[in-house]
């Protein structure tokens, strides 16, 4: 085994990650060796073809469909340089202060949360985009929501030069979204950080860690050669996701005990809905989500946001088989998307465990709660559909394929519970959180609320996994912004770290 | 292929290439899958084709198109919910290899472009 020695460890470079590395690059002139460690690989521009299959394959755990332990829920997570910032839409809002004071955690303050978004908002070109920039799927459900008198936003994205592709979650094949990948993992690079990627993380030991690096065939290769790593070092921070940061420390052995490690996952369980027009309506051209409704947020437990997909994606998330299903694929220049997801609840048994190989597991319960906003979401939605204009729906709940819009006033009845089964219904999610959550007791919680692991100084957490709860929305300037805290701590506290 | 036919008509009528892409897309997608999902997969493969022999009393390929209707609709929706996410799996993996293929964009009316604005503003 080949052993490295650094200062400073970094194990991911998402939001989470990358956030950290360009925070702390500044070090590398005072000579102080930093190194992320990256699982996925760092792709050449001319492999973003925008193909669905062949990005998935590339860009994502379980080519994004990585399945809840009953198989009840698929989990989009990336593996790539910046992680998921490579395949989320861009959408950047920082955490309201009522769901911060939901999250309850001493130390942790809005107006210093609110300052540090900001920092990201400005540093990552978050804005707002013009409106002779919007399709009309993304129009429709403004304008449907507004009739409604539904409360609606504009979803403000990192985006610079965006040409209208309309393939964010595959990768932006024009270089136009400013995830880690473009802006902080570049700038620490340059500072002095190395950027290891097709780096897999066994398990960390004392202060040290032992990695894998492979070369998958595509991609730029590893700038370690292949093989086994010791790496000793006198800081680490885990900012490998909601998924494999409890995973990781999980497998490692640890010098506390955590009760609370894994438990408390929260994951916003999301619905594809689809209504379909008389007519061709500009859905894939343009920039995929700009508009959300957190009217139901309160009172219903779900928020919903434009959205627009591919083919097999959508093709999964229809109910059912066969000649109907075809019938509505045939025409996707009609279709009007609309992604629902729940507001859910953090319970200490939805969790992350590892098998015996050490690879994750995630265990997670529907609660009534959570299925009744499911349900309710999609006769919401449904009556959005048809103020925009749509013919006819399709919802996983609902008792037949279609529901026309001769039926719209009838759907509490043509909606509802006893239709909705899991199993059945392509339930996914893409805001992973929890599972290393923030808090004071070392019973109910894994780190401070500076992301410092409970009773080791040297170790830290820097990603969603310190979520105590849901973020209730788009959770990745909140990343950025937790992970802006954890940067300075690791800042301050490395001068009391011994060597390595 | 004979599922898949039921799951998505189109790909009864693919032609060699289009079949020889079907079988390496969701071969491709079973082989990355951990070998504990491909072993249900397996299982529940072999499961389908004994409802099919108790049910109707022949295996599910030699099944007539209405009674191969029949079995995968009550899969939709049978009583186990395992039995529902093992059907989940085979649709899904049906899906993928048929609207995998970039080839059949086209006829979905579903032509992406890296130039979208372009299109959408001229």
């Amino acid at each position: 085994m080949v052993e490295r020695s650094f200062d400073v460890v970094i194990v991911g470079s998402g939001a989470g990650g990358g956030t950290v590395a360009k925070e702390l690059a500044p070090l590398c002139r005072e000579g102080v060796r930093i190194a992320v460690l990256e699982w996925g690989p760092k792709l050449k521009e001319e492999e973003f073809t925008g193909r669905e299959a062949e990005m998935a394959e590339k860009l994502y755990f379980d080519n994004g469909g990585f399945l809840t332990r009953d198989r009840a829920m698929t989990l989009a997570f990336a593996r790539a340089y910046g992680g998921s910032t490579v395949v989320y839409t861009g959408t950047s809002l920082p955490l309201p202060e009522e769901v911060l004071s939901r999250w309850g955690v001493p130390g942790l303050e809005h107006a210093d949360l609110q300052r540090r978004s900001e920092k990201y908002l400005t540093e990552n070109n978050v804005h707002l985009l013009d409106e002779d920039r919007i399709n009309d799927n993304n129009r429709l459900f403004l304008e449907a929501c507004r009739k409604l008198g539904y409360r609606v936003e504009q979803f403000p994205v990192n985006v610079k030069g965006c040409r209208g592709s309309g393939l964010c979650n595959l990768g932006c094949p024009n270089a136009a979204k400013q995830g880690t990948h473009r802006v902080q993992l570049p700038a620490a690079e340059a500072a002095g950080v190395e950027v290891i990627t097709n780096c897999k993380v066994e398990r960390i030991g004392g202060r040290e860690c032992v990695v894998t690096v492979t070369n998958p065939p595509f991609g730029e290769p590893s700038r370690w050669p292949q093989g086994r790593y010791r790496i000793r070092t006198r800081a680490i921070v885990v900012a490998a996701g909601a998924v494999n940061s409890p995973a990781l420390l999980l497998r490692s052995r640890l010098p506390v005990r955590l009760p609370a490690l894994g438990r408390y996952f929260t994951a916003h369980p999301a619905l594809i809905l689809v209504g379909e027009h008389d007519r061709p309506i500009t859905n894939f051209y343009g920039h995929p989500k700009s508009y959300y409704c957190d009217h139901f947020v309160e009172s219903a437990k779900f928020l919903l946001e434009t959205c627009m997909y591919f083919p097999f994606t959508t093709a999964k998330n229809l109910i059912g088989f066969g000649a109907e299903h075809a019938e509505m694929m045939a025409r996707m220049d009609r279709m009007q998307m609309i992604l629902v997801l729940a507001v859910d609840p953090a319970l200490a048994e939805n969790r992350v465990t590892v098998d015996s190989a050490g690879d994750p597991v995630v265990c997670y319960r529907f609660t009534d709660e959570v299925l009744d906003a499911l349900v309710e979401s999609q006769r919401v939605a449904a009556r959005i559909f048809f103020a925009a204009g749509c013919r006819r729906v399709h919802a996983p709940a609902g008792t037949s394929f279609f529901i026309g819009a001769d039926e719209a006033h009838r759907l509490e009845e043509l909606i509802n519970r006893e239709a909705f089964k899991l199993g059945k219904v392509s339930i996914s999610s893409a805001h992973l959180m929890g599972g290393c959550r923030m808090g004071t007791d070392p019973a109910t919680s894994v780190t401070d609320a500076w992301g410092q692991v409970h009773g080791v100084p040297w170790l830290f957490v820097a990603d969603a996994s310190l979520f105590p709860m849901c973020s209730e929305i788009n959770p990745y300037i909140t990343i950025m912004a937790l992970a802006d805290r954890v940067a300075e701590r690791v800042r301050m506290r490395l001068p009391e770290l011994p060597a390595a | 292929m004979c599922v898949a036919g039921c799951i998505v008509p189109a790909a009864a009528d693919l032609d060699a290439e289009g079949r020889s892409r079907f079988i390496a897309i969701v071969g491709k997608a079973l082989s990355d899958r951990p070998r504990s999902i491909q072993r249900q997969f397996g299982l529940f493969l072999g499961l389908m084709r004994w409802l099919a022999l108790l049910r109707f009393g022949a295996p599910f390929d030699r099944l007539s198109p209405a009674n191969q209707d029949v079995m995968l609709r009550w899969l939709l929706d049978a009583p186990l919910a395992k039995l529902r996410g093992g059907f989940w799996g085979l649709r899904a993996l049906a899906f993928m290899g048929y609207y995998g293929q970039t080839e059949v964009w086209p006829s979905l009316r579903y032509t992406p472009s890296f130039n979208g604005n372009e299109l959408l503003y001229g």
